[in-house]
């Protein structure tokens, strides 16, 4: 590579950059992309993310669906509620760590998205609280009840999670959003204690499914 | 197009390395010092030699600022430094689709 002078005369040379200089365009295009991918392995890892939510989801319905099914009310009793509460606090936990690590000493435009998208989660699901309990306040039976609060729940997660994706450009939680309200609509649809095992099944099962593709689109990026 | 085209300020493995790392970032973040140290494995006394030449020619920014009562310095690619890198890398992209004709 030839030796060549800065733009301006006056400014001093800086002779060890005349070596520094990668060496041909493919070695400078390669420290590009070795960077870019330092940037994303250093940031929210989906995978992870994903993968936790599809255990929880799966374990948390599971347990629900086999305490309902012995339950007269056919709903979960307070046993399975207990279990499902244990692993959603426990993969949100899992997520607030890790996203705070991840964005830690990053600020500007992408802090304040992540503030206001957070905000929107706490907001949803503060109203869905409370429009759980103004069912149980009218009197809903069990199963009513149920339906709605897992309904109202899952339109949280699943319209966050498209809004999300639009957001970041991110195809697989655009479409994982839209097949959570899909699995929800279908679970309050059928029979309860179905219900729960749909959920565990396609909900659970399909965060597990976008895991491993996430996976998968990483290695090949 | 030659090697002559390829801007002097962002020429440089170190250089290139800081610019490509601040460019991949969200248009609009900062980043802070130690963690932009730590995304290059650089130490603070290069690093900072680095970023001092290019805020001189426009393409970086440095806000100091205050976490608590700790300093913290955030680092920032400018448009120019943005459009610099860009071209940087167009240009590789086109001397490599020369060399290869």
């Amino acid at each position: 590579m030839e030796r060549r002078e800065p733009h301006d005369p006056g400014e001093p040379a800086y002779p060890a950059d005349v070596d520094d200089a990668p060496p041909d365009p493919r070695s400078g295009l390669a420290i590009v992309a070795a960077q870019r991918r330092k940037v994303r392995d250093s940031d929210v890892d989906d995978r992870l993310l994903f993968g936790v939510w599809g255990v929880a989801w799966l374990v948390g319905y599971a347990a629900q669906w086999w305490t309902a099914t012995t339950s007269p009310t056919r709903t979960a009793t307070g046993q399975g509620g207990l279990v499902f509460a244990a692993v959603a606090v426990a993969a949100l936990v899992v997520t607030l760590v890790h996203v705070a690590r991840a964005t830690h000493g990053v600020a500007g435009t992408s802090k304040q998205v992540g503030m206001m998208y957070g905000w929107a989660w706490t907001i949803g699901f503060v109203g869905q609280g409370l429009l759980v309990a103004g069912v149980v306040g009218a009197g809903g039976n069990p199963e009513v009840i149920a339906i709605v609060a897992n309904g109202a729940a899952c339109l949280v997660v699943g319209l966050l999670y498209m809004a999300g994706g639009a957001l970041w450009q991110q195809l697989s939680l655009y479409l994982i959003g839209a097949w959570m309200i899909a699995t929800a609509a279908a679970a309050s649809l059928v029979t309860m204690p179905t219900g729960y095992l749909v959920m565990a099944l396609a909900g659970g099962g399909g965060m597990l499914v976008a895991a491993v593709l996430a996976a998968l689109h990483r290695r090949r990026a | 197009m030659s090697e002559v085209d390829l801007d002097p300020v962002i020429h440089s493995a170190s250089r290139l390395r800081v610019v490509a790392t601040l460019a991949a970032l969200e248009r609009g973040d900062r980043v802070s010092f130690p963690r932009l140290q730590k995304l290059l494995d650089m130490t603070a006394g290069n690093l900072s030699t680095h970023l001092r030449r290019l805020e001189e020619a426009g393409y970086v920014t440095q806000t100091k600022t205050h976490v608590g009562r700790t300093p913290a310095t955030y680092v920032e690619l400018s448009t120019a430094g943005r459009l610099a890198f860009e071209r940087y890398t167009h240009t590789l992209t086109q001397l490599l689709k020369g060399a290869q004709e």
